[in-house]
């Protein structure tokens, strides 16, 4: 075969313009496949990173994905409160170690506020059972602090001891807003890479103090409630949107849950954050499926375009593949050709799409990282991308050998003396 | 050994089966060093005789011998790679490959050939200088012409180049299909002298095609070819 390699580089020089459009082409194929497959790992490491050293998760009755969803990454609503009395009746029980209640249902600016306590500080952990931390204050003391997210913080500009106002309800801009009470911030955490980034911290008695003089989602006129005297009373919430438990021993969390979800007095369910997190990636199979389909039926069109090119240029290749045959060249010789010029095609193509794979990650990861709260990794290759991009090389080869054989079959039929 | 480059013995040869065969021929033998014209109109099975002599194409009866070995005794490997070493040729036009300089080209057979690169390094220090020994010799000059690409060449140059690439290694047998046709009067002419001038001096053995008669009196024997072959041509 050593006489045809240096003849297939040349050739392909030779052919530069539709040869760098079909490597442009598989090379944005291969972009395709390593990226969606990078998205889909970093995802679900992040995912599963999102809530860590909580044993159960509960909320009212309902499904546990739906419960995951508003509880932790504060996607969707709850249907329904849980009772305070049940709460605290729960959060006395034995074998518990700590409960952080959360409450949930108004924004800021687009961003979810959530009322809790500062325990949340304390006891919240995600990713391998990390604590938050703070860049910048510390957890809120007063009705009206807040604590904001990395993400929050950063995108609205806010410093320590800016006042904010909370608007009722989760529009971008809620309409309906608690002008009254602004809120001061407090505390600024450090980046965690899961929705606490997005969140607006207040504590349970901001919440309440937000509400107090609305019923129903409307002002009552004549309710209006001073700021200040607020700051006095105690303000003890009916309701909670749902709470994390956290028990003494693993044992204790099933016979819990078990007890949780047969709850006399109100309907509620208790889910261990691995289980419906598990439940919830499961449920996104389908789309990681349909993704990887799409980008594997990417990569065969990608490899198409290369047929289509080779086989496209066998014609006008003909005389060549002749005078080939008459300086000696031997019909495997032609094959031999025509397959390495595939070969070298879906090589270029792959090394070029892992190239524009990393200016692709360079470029989307911030905006990754602003929109989704997803920080991909620019890590070297993986083992799987290799074999990825094994196999991309491995079906140009194979699909070279469609044109590789009929050129053989031209290069017998043909003789070296091909009529005009 | 006998002195005969080529001999043919009752070749028989068709296209496909449903149709009479093209090429006939009792006896056709070509002496060692001898330059034959083989002549016959166009459609007679000139470049179907060619592709036989050259072990391109195998008849269905009959021997083709040349140098005193049987094509039609070789397996289809042996062929390739006897052709290779012995076996130069020069096609009507379009004979250089694009992608290839000058030298290049020329140096293909020795790419795919030990005897013919070893056959090359007896002539001259290294098989480079052997292909610009001949590209001068066929009055190319390879230091103005070498940065160019070879398509940009006129038929008349881009001809000696296939002459040049046909000689290198000193094959035995030239074979050439109407080499030149696509040429005009001059450049004819000059071709032939300078294709002469090298294959008596490497003492090859030419067979030569075309449907020029003037040619005749250049070479030592007019082939004609309708008045030896017995097949159906239209
Ligand atoms: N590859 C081929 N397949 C089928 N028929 C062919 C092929 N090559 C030549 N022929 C036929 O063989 C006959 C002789 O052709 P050819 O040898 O090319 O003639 P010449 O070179 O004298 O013009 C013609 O009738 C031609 O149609
Ligand atoms: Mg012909």
């Amino acid at each position: 075969m050593t006489p045809i390699i240096s003849l297939s580089h040349r050739s392909l020089l030779n052919r530069r313009g539709t040869v760098s459009l079909t490597v442009l082409a598989i090379a944005l194929s291969v972009m395709m496949v390593l990226g969606v497959e990078r998205l889909r790992h970093d995802a679900k490491a992040s995912f599963a990173n999102t809530i860590s050293g909580t044993d159960l998760i509960v909320g009212a009755r309902g499904g546990t994905i739906q419960l995951l969803l508003y509880a932790v990454f504060r996607i969707g609503n709850a249907t329904n409160n849980v009772s305070w009395k049940s709460y605290r009746d729960i959060a006395a029980r034995p074998g518990v170690a700590w409960t952080v209640p959360l409450s949930l249902g108004d924004s800021h600016k687009g961003f979810r506020v959530m009322g809790t306590t500062a325990d949340y500080f304390r006891h919240y952990r995600y990713g391998r059972k990390q604590n938050l931390a703070f860049t910048a204050g510390a957890p809120f003391k007063n009705i009206f602090d807040t604590v904001l997210g990395a993400d929050a913080a950063r995108y609205l500009g806010y410093k320590l001891g800016d006042d904010i106002v909370v608007a009722h309800g989760l529009g971008q801009v809620g309409f309906l807003r608690h002008d009254d009470k602004p809120f001061k911030v407090t505390g600024i955490l450090k980046k965690t890479g899961t929705p606490v980034d997005r969140t607006v911290h207040v504590s349970l008695a901001g919440i309440e103090a937000i509400h107090i003089d609305w019923r129903s989602g409307s002002r009552i006129p004549g309710m209006a409630v001073d700021a200040e005297a607020l700051r006095e009373g105690s303000l003890q919430p009916k309701a909670i949107t749902a709470f994390l438990v956290g028990t003494t021993t693993r044992f204790g969390a099933f016979h819990l849950q078990r007890a949780i979800n047969e709850y006399p007095r109100e309907p509620l369910l208790a889910t261990l954050p691995g289980v419906a997190l598990q439940e919830l990636w499961d449920l996104m199979g389908t789309a990681e499926t349909a993704l990887r389909a799409i980008s594997v039926f990417v990569v065969v069109a990608g490899l198409l375009g290369m047929l289509t090119m080779l086989l496209s240029s066998l014609n006008e290749r003909r005389r060549e593949i002749a005078i080939l045959r008459s300086v000696g060249a031997r019909p495997i010789h032609v094959f031999g050709l025509f397959s390495l010029e595939a070969g070298l095609i879906s090589l270029a193509g792959a090394l070029v799409g892992l190239i524009f794979l990393y200016l692709g990650l360079i470029i989307a990861r911030p905006i990754i990282d602003a929109q989704y709260g997803l920080l991909l990794s620019i890590g070297p290759p993986s083992l799987r991308d290799m074999v990825l991009l094994g196999l991309v090389v491995s079906a140009g080869i194979l699909v070279g050998m469609v044109p590789a054989y009929r050129a053989y079959r031209h290069s017998l039929a043909d003789g070296m003396i091909i009529r005009l | 050994m006998t002195s005969h480059a080529i001999r043919l013995t009752d070749v028989c040869f068709r296209w496909r089966k449903e149709i009479p065969p093209v090429i006939e021929i009792p006896r056709l033998s070509i002496r060692a060093g001898e330059k034959v014209l083989l002549r016959g109109p166009s459609g007679s099975g000139k470049t179907t005789l060619l592709n036989l002599l050259g072990g391109v194409t195998i008849p269905e009866r009959g021997k083709i011998e040349t140098l005193d070995t049987d094509w039609v005794a070789l397996s289809a490997a042996q062929r390739d790679r006897f052709r290779a070493d012995n076996v130069g040729f020069i096609f009507q036009m379009f004979n250089l490959i694009p992608y290839l300089s000058l030298v290049e080209n020329v140096l293909l057979p020795c790419r795919f050939s030990v005897g013919r690169r070893n056959a090359a390094m007896r002539k001259s220090p290294d098989i480079a200088r052997e292909a610009s020994r001949l590209l001068t010799h066929m009055q190319l000059d390879v230091d103005t012409l070498h940065g160019r690409p070879v398509n940009e060449l006129s038929t008349g140059q881009q001809q000696r180049v296939a002459a040049a690439r046909a000689l290198i290694g000193s094959p035995s047998i030239i074979i050439a299909d109407e080499p030149t046709s696509a040429l005009d009067a001059d450049a004819r002419y000059i071709f032939l002298d300078l294709l002469f001038r090298e294959i008596e001096q490497a003492e090859a053995t030419l067979v030569f095609v075309s449907h020029d008669a003037a040619l005749s009196k250049l070479f030592d024997r007019t082939v004609e070819l309708e008045e030896l072959n017995n097949g159906v041509t239209k």
